[in-house]
């Protein structure tokens, strides 16, 4: 596609002799598994002409580790840290998509105190996943001071979720059937306090990075990706909703308490650049994040004493058949395929994750000719990747 | 699964694409997924005819997913639709039955989702993808041994010079202790019963 | 003229150089990674030991945190990086799955049971992922280890 830094093709210099030749090719750089920007281990083979990039091929499996074999050797409720560490970024949804599968098979009760913590606890991974997302991008584009900001918000958040189920990262806190541990009044005040502070600080990032003219300029008109190449590429989530198309699970297939809350869906809707572009992207995850506080304060509203844990049998055995559960996680639908042989296994027989950066990534080679490298750097920053849940 | 007439979907399938076979099978419990068999040689024209038809049409392909039931082995294609007044979505399946070489045509020309959804099957299970762009593995090394997702695989012994299982560093003799100590105690409850 | 002089022995003088001014290399890898970039913040701040100035490349860095999962994939790079790193050099392993495969020793085909098979390692921190302050505990336990160094016994003067 025409970028608007395409200068054509270099003007072939005379050459007087008839021996001399110049030779052009294309340059390969390996843009290698250890790089600054923090996506973790992705290696991307980009084959440039000067400074235009011609063609990129992402090499992955740096970090494979193994999830699916492990899945079929353990039980149930064990598997559960393991899909923590798929997304590490935003541990709850994973959890949160992998445990609905098994109690669609189950057939549990979820108490209603226990999915209203699951969407509060939800809500506030948004939130900390898309901090992350903004900093590290603003990052990769040379700007060190929103990474620091975003860091310290993102410390607010993870001191609660510690306080609730023990680790600051990799929670194994949603557990089949409910939630493990319940959240006290304090805490749901300090929730609350917490999110009234989120929203002047979501004030202050928009006009520090992005309205910023430099951040606008290497965004804008950047990786464009049109709907139509969404749907051809599977594309879910920030990605497609950046691209003008006003698709959310929580609207459109609601699960759990979502079809009771009131909240909207930004999408992108070119007022900096055209749509579909690295600037939409950005702009409907940080305005996410304004949505996401509205969730958590209804939510805050409804909560009510009660259980949190519903009758789940001591020993989990599936009967024989087959799910495929989709939910709305930060980086895009994340998807669970569980295959369960009955007999009286105590395993499932096949876990596959369905991860919604691995389609990303397979976009990558799409949206890379005709752009600079630095713009190729934007773009990757853009699609949000987490390598633990492209190689699983 | 999500809004989708099981058997009107397969009698739409097989009045247009010839040879095509597709059968429903129909879930145990209905809070489980029904899926939809075809033929493995007709996917190609199942596919093109599920993207391009007007009463169901289907937009995007999210996930391919194999599964090795041991006499054979099952190609899961997740086929979406994205329309946000008519959503449907569901699952269908191709069946494989050779072991040592198994093929199934190609449907990245259809949905390009497929590219990289297809070498990961081709990484884990072994089935190679007929007129595909680009196979080879995309999460294991490329002089990798052997399919791990197999039920019958076992790991190869070292790569590149380092031990995939150092026997130093694997702890088995707890996992024993555990299960022995465990026998132990069955055996003096059943001595002290009888 | 007392206030103007220090008394000290080259080794401990060598040391308090070393010790106090390692800068790391970024090699995050997986989960780990965000518990190191949470060390370096504001919060808990690995700055005021030295530890600030992350280096990307390895020419420049002295300690090299592998944080996060090895795969065999992975395990010829982490080896290429470590020999272009220059003497002396030291290696923290962070986190469970580089001390000895983690969570992902029993059925992994594709990890690395620990990253002492292809570098050697100086420092192991437990945890998945181990908190920040685990992480300084473990610069510091380097720190102690580097005090401890003498000049002519040194591996890196024998290799020279």
């Amino acid at each position: 596609m025409q970028s608007k830094w395409d200068i054509g093709e270099p003007e072939k210099p005379t050459i007087n002799s008839e021996t001399e030749q110049l030779k052009s090719e294309l340059l390969t750089l390996n843009m290698g598994p250890q790089h600054p920007a923090t996506h973790g281990v992705l290696r991307v083979e980009i084959w440039t002409d000067s400074e235009i990039v011609a063609h990129a091929i992402p090499h992955l499996g740096y970090l494979h580790r193994c999830m699916e074999k492990h899945a079929e050797n353990l039980d149930y409720r064990g598997i559960i840290p393991f899909v923590d560490r798929l997304d590490y970024l935003a541990s709850m949804s994973m959890e949160w998509g992998y445990v609905m599968a098994v109690e669609k098979m189950l057939g549990t009760e979820v108490p209603r105190r226990a999915e209203l913590l699951r969407i509060l606890t939800a809500e506030l991974q948004r939130i900390a996943s898309h901090l992350m997302a903004f900093g590290t991008y603003a990052l990769d584009l040379g700007a060190f001071t929103p990474f620091l900001y975003a860091f310290e918000e993102r410390e607010k958040i993870l001191r609660l979720f510690e306080e609730v189920s023990g680790a600051r990262l990799l929670y194994n806190y949603i557990w089949i059937g409910g939630v493990w541990n319940d959240w006290t009044d304090d805490q749901i005040a300090r929730v609350s306090s917490f999110v009234d502070v989120m929203e002047q600080e979501a004030k202050k990032y928009h006009e520090l990075v992005s309205l910023n003219k430099i951040f606008v300029e290497r965004t804008s008109n950047v990786g464009v990706l049109t709907v139509e190449d969404c749907f051809t590429y599977g594309a879910t989530g920030p990605v497609l909703r950046g691209s003008g198309y006003k698709w959310d699970l929580r609207k459109n297939k609601p699960y759990s308490l979502y079809s009771e809350l009131e909240f909207d869906v930004p999408v992108g809707d070119g007022e900096r650049g055209v749509v579909g572009d690295c600037w939409n992207r950005y702009i409907v995850r940080m305005r996410e994040v304004v949505e996401s506080i509205k969730i958590i304060r209804q939510v805050i509203d409804k909560l009510e004493p009660g259980p949190v844990m519903g009758k789940v049998p001591k020993i989990i055995k599936l009967p024989k058949g087959e799910v495929y559960v989709r939910s709305e996680a930060p980086r895009g639908e994340i998807g669970f395929h569980l295959v369960s042989e009955g007999n009286d296994s105590k395993t499932p027989y096949r876990l596959k994750v369905k991860s919604p950066c691995f389609t990303h990534t397979s976009m990558l080679p799409h949206m890379a000719p005709g752009q600079m490298v630095a713009d190729f750097v934007a773009s990757i920053g853009s699609i949000d990747i987490v390598l633990g849940e492209v190689d699983r | 699964m999500l809004n989708v007439d099981f058997n009107k979907l397969a009698s739409l399938i097989n009045a247009n694409v010839q040879g095509a076979n597709a059968t429903v099978n129909n879930a145990e419990d209905a809070k489980f997924d029904s899926s939809i068999t075809v033929e493995a040689s007709k996917i190609f024209a199942v596919c093109e005819f599920l993207k391009t038809n007007k009463e169901m049409p289907f937009n995007s392909l999210q996930c391919i997913s194999g599964v090795d039931w041991v006499e054979f082995m099952e190609v899961c294609y997740m086929v979406a639709h994205f329309d946000t007044t008519a959503p449907r979505e569901f699952i269908l399946k191709v069946k494989v039955t050779d072991r040592v070489a198994p093929t199934v045509d190609s449907v990245v020309k259809v949905w390009a989702a497929a590219n990289y959804q297809e070498r990961e099957v081709y990484d884990m299970f072994g089935i190679k993808f007929n007129n595909h762009p680009d196979m080879r593995r995309i999460l294991c090394p490329d002089d990798w041994q052997g399919w791990p997702l197999r039920k019958d695989y076992v790991a190869q012994k070292d790569y590149n010079g380092m031990a995939v299982y150092p026997d130093n560093k694997m702890n088995f003799e707890d996992r024993e202790f555990i299960v022995r100590q465990d026998m132990i105690k069955k055996a003096q409850l059943a001595a002290s019963s009888n | 003229m007392q206030d103007g002089v220090v008394l000290s022995t080259v080794d401990d003088f060598l040391n308090w150089g070393r010790k106090n001014s390692l800068w790391p290399m970024t090699f995050g890898l997986a989960c780990c990674a965000i518990e190191m970039m949470a060390t370096g913040m504001a919060k808990y701040d690995l700055e005021r030991f030295g530890c600030g100035a992350f280096m990307a490349t390895p020419r420049r860095a002295d300690l090299m945190i592998v944080a996060g999962t090895v795969t065999l994939k992975m395990a010829t790079r982490v080896k290429v990086l470590y020999e272009q790193m220059a003497e002396p050099k030291y290696v923290i392993s962070m986190g469970s799955c580089a001390n000895k495969g983690g969570p992902y020793w029993q059925h992994g085909y594709h990890v690395l049971k620990g990253v002492d098979e292809v570098v050697p390692v100086d420092v192991y921190v437990p945890g998945c992922p181990p908190r920040p302050e685990a992480l300084i505990e473990g610069v510091m336990t380097l720190q102690k280890k580097i005090a401890n160094e003498r000049l002519l016994r040194n591996k890196w003067v024998k290799h020279a």
